[in-house]
């Protein structure tokens, strides 16, 4: 353990954890394989890490966001229920289909999502549609409000088809549960697509919504000392600094550009998942 | 509805507290590794007790554990404001929500650790 690794460990860190606030993703999934393919940390290792670096990721951008008011909490707190009823039923399911199995089809899914989002921009040139509560969302009071601050306008938006989002939720519950990742490539999609909520909200509910998921598992790691301590220290401040930086400039970015950035790094995600499910990394 | 506001904003101000405090605590245990060279890993330090009172304090990996600690114990916090925050502006669905969201993350902490 040289400065020298605690150096790019922390640099690493702040990359990924910058990335993972400001679109919603946790982190986890660009943390982990540039842990074990820039510094050669077993995966093992990385996982653990990771898991830590997510609730990091969350808790620091939610208290930027609910700050400026972006985090619907209401509707986090709605979806949370479907993610942790899913994350449960998923760690307690044998798996049925083997991990590779699942990973492709986690990747293909990815690839799906951001297919939907790419023509969805393609044919309105927005980064969301408004529509009004359903009668879910209404008997529920989902649907909100934020400043956005590129537009300069207070915006209200209604959350549509609130149970198939909720649906999603459940299965990305259950993904994450089985796979050990968080679902923000899974939740952002499916607010901003299905449900009609504005990018930003979408990045900012799932980045609340990821580290209450992830901090139960994280307990359950340390408790089982899969975390090597003097690894995951350099990785979870460097987290910190980058998530912090990340969640800020979250609200300075116009909607569409963000969800371009989103599209070409869910791609790049979805394919690496179908390319280690196929056993070829 | 604007109490409701003011509640939110004090509980994000609490978790940015409590997220920077982990960070000093990590970052001190980080530079006391580096400074001591001492990494005796720990074996099973669940025991918060004895990290609070009874743990020789300047282990640098002890110092570690307690920030990951303070860090994952953040959003679990947050979870308990929120029902907390709905309960007192009478918003029963949503501290029922909330509520169960709570208990479904205590039940797989429980069936996880056990």
């Amino acid at each position: 353990m040289t400065p020298a690794f605690t150096m790019f460990a922390l640099i690493i860190a702040i990359f990924s954890g910058f990335l993972g606030a400001l679109l919603g993703l946790g982190g986890g999934v660009i943390l982990v394989p540039l842990l074990v393919f820039l510094l050669d940390i077993p995966i093992h290792y990385a996982a653990g890490a990771s898991i830590i670096a997510v609730v990091a990721t969350s808790s620091a951008a939610t208290s930027v966001y609910v700050k400026n008011e972006i985090t619907n909490t209401k509707l986090g707190m709605f979806l949370e229920l479907a993610t942790t009823l899913g994350a449960l039923s998923g760690a307690s399911l044998m798996s049925v289909a083997g991990e590779s199995v699942l990973q492709t089809l986690f990747g293909a899914s990815l690839l799906y999502a951001s297919i939907t989002m790419w023509t969805q921009m393609r044919n309105t040139n927005k980064s969301w549609t408004s529509m009004p509560n359903d009668w879910l969302a209404d008997k529920l009071d989902l649907g909100g409000d934020y400043w956005d601050e590129t537009s300069g306008e207070q915006v209200s938006y209604g959350v549509h088809h609130s149970l198939p989002t909720f649906l999603i939720s459940y299965i990305a519950g259950i993904v994450s549960g089985l796979l050990g990742i968080g679902g923000g490539g899974i939740k952002v999609p499916a607010m901003n697509v299905v449900s009609s909520i504005p990018m930003k909200v979408s990045v900012a509910t799932s980045n609340f919504m990821i580290g209450v998921t992830a901090s139960a598992s994280a307990l359950v790691y340390l408790r089982h000392g899969y975390c090597d301590f003097f690894i995951t220290a350099p990785v979870v401040l460097g987290t910190l600094i980058g998530s912090f930086f990340g969640a800020r400039s979250t609200r300075h970015m116009q909607g569409l550009f963000l969800k371009q950035l989103f599209v070409v790094v869910l791609i790049v995600l979805g394919l690496r998942m179908i390319v280690s499910g196929a056993g070829i990394l | 509805m604007r109490d409701h506001k003011t509640m939110e904003l004090f509980i994000s101000r609490l978790m940015r507290a409590s997220v920077s405090l982990s960070g000093v605590i990590i970052f001190i245990g980080l530079i006391l590794f580096m400074v001591t060279g001492n990494n005796s890993g720990p074996v099973d330090v669940f025991e918060l007790n004895w990290i609070m009172f009874g743990a020789p304090f300047l282990e640098p990996s002890h110092v570690i554990f307690l920030g990951f600690m303070v860090l994952v114990v953040t959003p679990l916090l947050r979870i308990v404001a929120s029902v907390v925050v709905f309960f007192v502006s009478k918003d029963w669905t949503f501290t029922v929500i909330t509520s169960m969201v709570l208990s479904v993350l205590v039940l797989s902490m429980i069936l996880g650790v056990g």
